[in-house]
């Protein structure tokens, strides 16, 4: 016998053993449905990782919404404020000017009617 | 679709239609085409790694490599040059993999029941000890050639190798086997 030849006969074809067949499709049939819980349980990983994520998103937006708001109404009740100051100064300065024309029309009547006046 | 593939009075499937059924999702078919082929893929992967279960497991992992890609699997003879290859790549990852861990060496991965025992006087069990000892690659080209009948070109498509190459490690091996064999008392002319 030659070497080759026993070569073929000690590295011929080997069966496994029995049930390989069944052991392959069963491990077949195991990652088909171990698939689809790790679809849910990535869904859900990402689902309880963005629902923080999306109400600290919401708390961020919310916070700067409300202070731009904020800061929207004290400039507005500042300019309201100024104006309505603005409008007493003018209101003084127009009673201020009423009463010194009073003033001065009585300061004139009586100087004409003093007999004293050289005029 | 189960009974086409199963019932004794339809004549049995070829490679091919086998192929085409199992591609559509039938699960008879595929466990048909593992039964056809698993001799082989256990066989190589037994006679490189010479431990039951491990052998087992990798032909396994390559049966499931190839329920998931089936698509990609044009005829049964391509079937058979894409089992052979997975394997010979798988056995080859297997060996790597063991390194990287620091685990036994190669011979170190034998079973109990075929570890060297040169005063076996079965000469196929020493014939499969004395492969076991060569290097991966001289293993799976000395495997692939005597288990698979196949020629140099043939291998040396399989492993993605040089024909050279191929023939190098066929003659290395054919020499290392000789000379070991002669030590143990059974001589052989080359």
């Amino acid at each position: 016998m030659s070497l080759e030849h026993e070569l073929r006969r000690a590295l011929s074809r080997k069966d496994p053993p029995g049930g390989f067949d069944d052991r392959v499709v069963s491990k077949i049939r195991a990652g088909e449905t171990a698939r689809m819980p790790i679809v849910r349980s990535r869904w859900s990983r990402w689902s309880r990782a963005s629902l923080p994520l999306a109400a600290s998103l919401m708390l961020a937006f919310g916070g700067s919404y409300y202070m731009h708001k904020q800061q929207e109404r004290a400039a507005r009740e500042q300019r309201a404020q100024t104006e309505q100051a603005a409008r007493n100064v003018v209101l003084a300065l127009q009673i201020a000017s009423e009463k010194i024309s009073a003033a001065q029309a009585k300061v004139e009547e009586i100087t004409r009617h003093d007999p004293t006046n050289p005029r | 679709m189960l009974t086409a593939v199963t019932s004794p009075r339809t004549p049995a499937p070829s490679g091919d239609e086998l192929l085409a059924q199992a591609r559509t999702g039938s699960e008879s078919a595929f466990a048909a085409l593992v039964r056809e082929h698993q001799a082989m893929v256990f066989g190589l992967a037994y006679h490189f790694l010479q431990s039951r279960a491990q052998a087992e497991e990798l032909a396994q992992d390559v049966f499931l490599a190839l329920h998931q890609n089936l698509s990609h699997v044009e005829s049964a003879r391509h079937l058979v040059f894409w089992l052979r290859r997975v394997t010979s790549n798988r056995c080859i990852d297997c060996v790597r993999s063991s390194q990287r861990r620091r685990e036994l060496p190669i011979d170190g991965l034998c079973d109990p029941a075929v570890q060297p025992r040169f005063n076996d006087p079965l000469l196929g069990e020493l014939l499969r000890t004395l492969v076991a000892e060569l290097t991966p690659d001289a293993r799976l080209v000395v495997t692939l050639r005597f288990q698979e009948d196949l020629d140099l070109s043939e291998i040396a498509s399989v492993l993605d190798m040089p024909v050279n190459t191929v023939k190098s490690h066929l003659r290395r091996s054919m020499d290392a086997l000789r000379r070991k064999l002669a030590d143990r008392g059974h001589v052989y002319e080359s």
